[in-house]
């Protein structure tokens, strides 16, 4: 009786889930349908407005995966702006989930799948081995990975894996130079999210690219051995390693870690006010965020947006990946934005000519 | 009697209502359609083939947390660590697997028996502390949890790294599960499901498992007629942390391959809650388990149909274990018991 | 290993240890009237967010705090009538609350902020140096002066609860119900009026530990920003024995512990730093393994008290 029981119990809890979901479908198909485009619009205002009218009547839609905040002032935020500013020229919708836990990749880009969206977006490095996953199992969809390798592509066998490769050297070129000129101390700091390929790019470029400099000045750059908060959300670790650093004598930040950066900038700011004045810089990625914190002097910016979009236009073309799109500074997908005005004029003239020598391809040769 | 216990097995049924109930409130109070957004939290559970194997991969780990806790719990021990020895299960499947170089069946039952030992072990740190050292197993087990999740921490950033990514070197092809149909769901479901039987059968069709629960039903009595307690609370320690060390091997070998940061989050936690939820009866646990996957795929679904948060399909979760359990503490309650009966009483004074 | 490293270490440690202090104060508090509390991470997140909230909208953090401390009232209710009233088990209620209220401040944060991309942020309460106009220079001076009004109201709270529970005839009577409840009661104590009072402040100092980290240390909010600290409290109350002062040292060396793995690793030390994040956790269940039963706590905690049968 008992055994009868529990399983007559469990089997009613299942049910009822389902009679929750089933019974107003069939009470009212057509109200429905139109209300869940209604709700997903009016909700999370997650459809994109229409600027150009969809080519062969079909809407197009991608989805974002995040494993950081959209909303944490740097890396999410720029990259979902990115999503957003390329869906709105294509018209496309758009669709995010952010802050998932690392485990929850593959189970978020799958259910994404099984709605139908026909490219996934996963801007960063560490999606790669989930992305081949849902790759494999989902050949009509395209994958779009930022950050991804070169070689990633060629190992999806579906050649539906395509890789956005912003050039992490000069990424990390672009505010080493800054960097470099600015230091007073001839100490400066970078603070990683994760220990990936592209951050190390980073920090070697940002390392070798400010030392560089300051010697062409007549001065001194070394930078701190690289720390890695390992999470893209604890702003207090951001805070801490900040302090620590500016304890260790670094005057100038650069970093991809998310919101732990925007606590890293809530330090230093810090630590300016009760100085009195600016003296320890933050150089911000992958947008542009002058003003956002009063210590920010410039910005490495990476167009996401184009490269976004240029994989938006594969898909409509029918062409679901399988390359390699490359951002460097010579195609302009990489650039150095606007700069302070805590930044000295001559000091704003010499950073532009290193820039410059960076298009060129001339940069430390 | 009979009424008390009709009572108890209603309880999670009106909890699961009600904790729905609010779910529709507070999407409608999104002006979201509660009625479309259950429907594509359904349709993302169970709406394809596809996704019901979805939804039995979700299910696998936390069912065999959820058995790890039923039968500790059965037995008088209060084992929260599932979640540690689940984690230390995964530890040693994944070092075994990546380390040893070999591949194929047997490759596969080393690992998953050491990782069944792994998790035993784990689990024998509270139980030695509470039998010997007379401690609260529970806070013990929490604080091994989180022991065992930062020693994970050391094998991905650092031990057993895997070149570009804080994640470990994933399991030799030779040595994965493999799938159901060509579904997400692998064969560890089915060990899970033959873990569940057999846990069921023993604890209430041997003669063993009758002493086990008369332990854990009530100790001073047990203790009175000569039982050797200390003995039996070791053992449930040791099978429960094995139950739980196995599946964490089975989740290696079977879906995520490899350990990474968030890894087996929660899963000790949820153990409990379904064991709860269950009754502690290892079938109704496993059923339990695949409800609540069911919700956590769906969520993602609905999520992106209807722009509803998943943190509600969250509340919903949390809701049903908050009411449930009240709901059950409540009939248990001697106020409650009295009422009933004076209610029946009076039925039937009436007839 | 310079004086600067070593005073610096120290003042990161205090800063850590702070919204530590409060959490383990709220553990202390219910686990002296025999609740043990395992969902203080739930309680501290839901004070989080609101504390972030408010201070948000009104501009004043202190205000964030009140509304910090309401809101881990609010949700500790829910908590407290389950396990007082119902008598349900304290670990798993607990539990319950660590799923339930994150879940319900991510879900006000998502809904409040919509799915915009904008980075808020809140301006923290000012510390007593920048109040009293004067730059805090030297350890001493940053250590006593350059703090937020709230790490005084944490060690005055420590220093409070020292004398209440030692000093004061009601605080031994909360203790009596912690350690015999029946007897309590037939002195004439009101069991469950007291454990009610428990859960209130346990409830508060667990809201005012969550907004203390939007109000005072982050000027953002992020879900999951606890991060733990709630477990870590309910080892510092085993690690302090039940004690309020053992629990401030309890509470400052795990900040310490803390402190020093952010520092090694900026010094590029190569020791995993997880292994100091495991001390917590370590030295509880070693003190545990090492006190043995008879010292181990409040002796009614986990057990639920009932009034004489009926």
């Amino acid at each position: 009786m008992k055994k009868f029981l529990a399983m007559l119990l469990v089997a009613a809890m299942v049910f009822s889930m389902a009679a929750c979901a089933k019974a107003p479908e069939a009470a009212q198909p057509a109200a429905t349908e139109e209300t869940a485009g209604e709700t997903a619009g009016e909700t999370a205002g997650e459809t994109a407005e229409t600027a150009e009218a969809p080519k062969d009547g079909k809407v197009y839609k991608v989805a974002m995966i995040c494993d950081s905040s959209i909303s944490d002032g740097g890396w999410g935020m720029s990259c979902y702006n990115a999503m957003m500013d390329a869906a709105a020229k294509h018209g496309w919708e758009t669709a995010v989930s952010d802050s998932i836990e690392q485990s929850a990749y593959f189970d978020t880009i799958d259910s994404y799948c099984t709605l139908g969206y026909d490219m996934i977006y996963a801007p960063g490095n560490q999606y790669t081995d989930a992305v081949l996953q849902a790759a494999a199992e989902y050949p009509d969809i395209a994958f779009a990975l930022l950050n991804g390798a070169a070689d990633t592509p060629a190992k999806a066998e579906n050649g539906n894996v395509s890789s956005l490769l912003p050039n992490a050297t000069q990424i990390g070129w672009i505010a080493g130079a800054l960097a470099g000129l600015m230091t007073e101390t001839g100490t400066i700091a970078f603070i990683g999210g994760m220990e990936l390929d592209t951050t190390k790019g980073k920090y070697e470029g940002y390392k070798e690219a400010a030392a560089y400099v300051a010697e062409k000045a007549g001065k001194t750059a070394t930078t701190l051995d690289i720390v890695y908060s390992n999470s893209f959300s604890a702003s207090d670790k951001g805070i801490e390693f900040a302090k620590a650093m500016i304890d260790k004598g670094a005057d100038v930040f650069f970093g991809d870690a998310s919101a732990v950066d925007s606590g890293a900038r809530q330090a230093i700011d810090e630590y300016n006010a009760a100085q009195g004045s600016v003296k320890v810089f933050d150089i911000a990625q992958p947008a542009d965020l002058l003003g956002q914190n009063e210590c920010i002097i410039g910005s490495q910016v990476t167009d996401n947006s184009a490269m976004v979009g240029s994989c938006m236009e594969a898909v409509e073309a029918g062409k679901l990946g399988g390359d390699v799109i490359y951002g460097t500074l010579e195609n302009g997908a990489l650039s150095a934005g606007a700069v302070s005005d805590l930044v000295p004029a001559e000091i704003k003239d010499q950073y532009n000519a290193y820039i410059e020598e960076m298009k060129a391809g001339t940069f430390m040769k | 009697m009979k009424n008390t216990k009709m009572i108890s097995l209603l309880v999670p049924i009106i909890s699961v209502i009600l904790a729905f109930l609010i779910g529709c409130i507070i999407m409608a109070a999104l002006s979201a359609n509660p009625a479309v957004a259950l429907q594509a939290l359904w349709k993302g559970a169970f709406g394809s083939v596809r996704n019901i194997g979805t939804t039995l991969s979700r299910s696998t780990p936390l069912i065999f947390t959820g058995l790890c806790a039923c039968f500790a719990y059965k037995c008088g021990v209060f084992n929260l660590g599932g979640e540690g020895q689940f984690i230390m299960g995964s530890v040693v499947c994944t070092v075994i697997a990546t380390q040893c170089g070999f591949t194929g069946l047997p490759a596969i039952i080393i690992c998953l028996i050491a990782g069944a030992v792994a998790g035993g072990l784990w689990a024998m740190i509270p139980g030695v502390l509470k039998v010997y050292r007379g401690q609260n197993e529970m806070i013990i087990s929490i604080m091994m949890n989180y022991i065992a999740t930062l020693f994970m921490g050391v094998l991905f950033t650092n031990w057993l790294r895997d070149g570009s990514v804080p994640q470990t070197i994933a399991v030799p092809d030779g040595t994965r599960l493999t799938r159901l149909f060509g579904l997400r769901a692998t064969s560890a479901f089915i060990i899970a499901i033959a873990v569940g039987l057999i846990v069921y059968y023993f604890l209430f069709n041997t003669s063993k498992g009758f002493q086990l629960r008369a332990v854990g039903f009530n100790m001073t009595a047990a203790k009175f007629n000569g039982f050797a307690v200390e003995k039996y609370f070791l053992f449930s320690f040791l099978i429960s942390g094995m139950i739980a060390g196995l599946g964490g091997s089975a989740e290696i070998l079977g879906t995520q391959f490899f350990l990474i940061n968030g890894y087996a989050a929660g899963y000790g936690f949820d153990g409990v809650s379904m064991a709860l939820i269950g009754q502690l009866h290892p079938i109704a646990t496993m059923l339990v388990a695949i409800f609540f996957a069911a919700l956590r795929v769906g969520s993602t679904t609905m999520q992106a149909a209807t722009g509803v948060p998943t943190s509600v399909s969250d509340i919903i979760q949390a809701l049903v274990i908050v009411f449930t359990v009240a709901g059950l503490a409540l009939v248990k309650l001697p106020e409650f018991k009295a009422f009933t009966d004076r209610v029946f009483a009076k039925k039937k004074e009436v007839a | 290993m310079s004086w600067d490293f070593i005073s610096n270490l120290l003042l990161a440690s205090v800063r850590m240890a702070t919204p530590l202090i409060f959490l383990a104060l709220a553990e202390l508090y219910s686990q002296r009237a025999g609740l043990v509390h395992i969902g203080l991470e739930g309680l501290a997140s839901i004070g989080s967010l609101v504390g972030f909230l408010v201070s948000l909208i009104t501009g004043n953090p202190l205000l964030g705090v009140l509304a910090g401390a309401a809101a881990g009232i609010l949700v500790n209710m829910i908590y407290a009538y389950a396990t007082i009233t119902l008598c349900a088990e304290q670990i798993v209620y607990g539990m319950a609350i660590n799923i339930f209220a994150p879940a319900l401040a991510s879900f006000i944060y998502r809904v409040y902020f919509g799915a915009g991309s904008e980075l808020v942020q809140v301006s923290l309460m000012e510390t007593l140096a920048s109040r009293m106009g004067i730059t805090a220079n030297g350890f001493i001076a940053k250590l006593f002066l350059d703090q937020t009004p709230m790490v005084y109201l944490a060690y005055l709270l420590v220093v409070f609860t020292v004398i209440y529970f030692n000093r004061t005839k009601s605080g031994l009577n909360y203790k009596a119900v912690g350690e015999y409840p029946k007897a309590a009661a037939t002195l004439g104590i009101d069991v469950i009026g007291i454990k009610y009072t428990a859960s209130v402040i346990c409830g508060a100092l667990a809201g005012i530990g969550g907004a203390y980290l939007t109000t005072c240390y982050t000027t953002t909010y992020v879900d999951g920003n606890i991060a733990g600290r709630g477990f870590i409290a309910l080892a510092a109350v085993i690690f302090g024995r039940w004690n309020a002062g053992g629990v401030l040292i309890a509470c400052l060396f795990f900040g310490f512990c803390d402190a020093l793995q952010i520092r090694l690793q900026v010094g590029s030390y190569n020791i995993p730093y997880q292994f100091f994040q495991m001390i917590p956790y370590i030295a509880t269940v070693v003190v545990l393994a090492a006190i043995g039963m008879k010292k181990a706590g409040p002796k009614s905690c986990g057990k639920p008290y009932r009034k004489e049968e009926l």
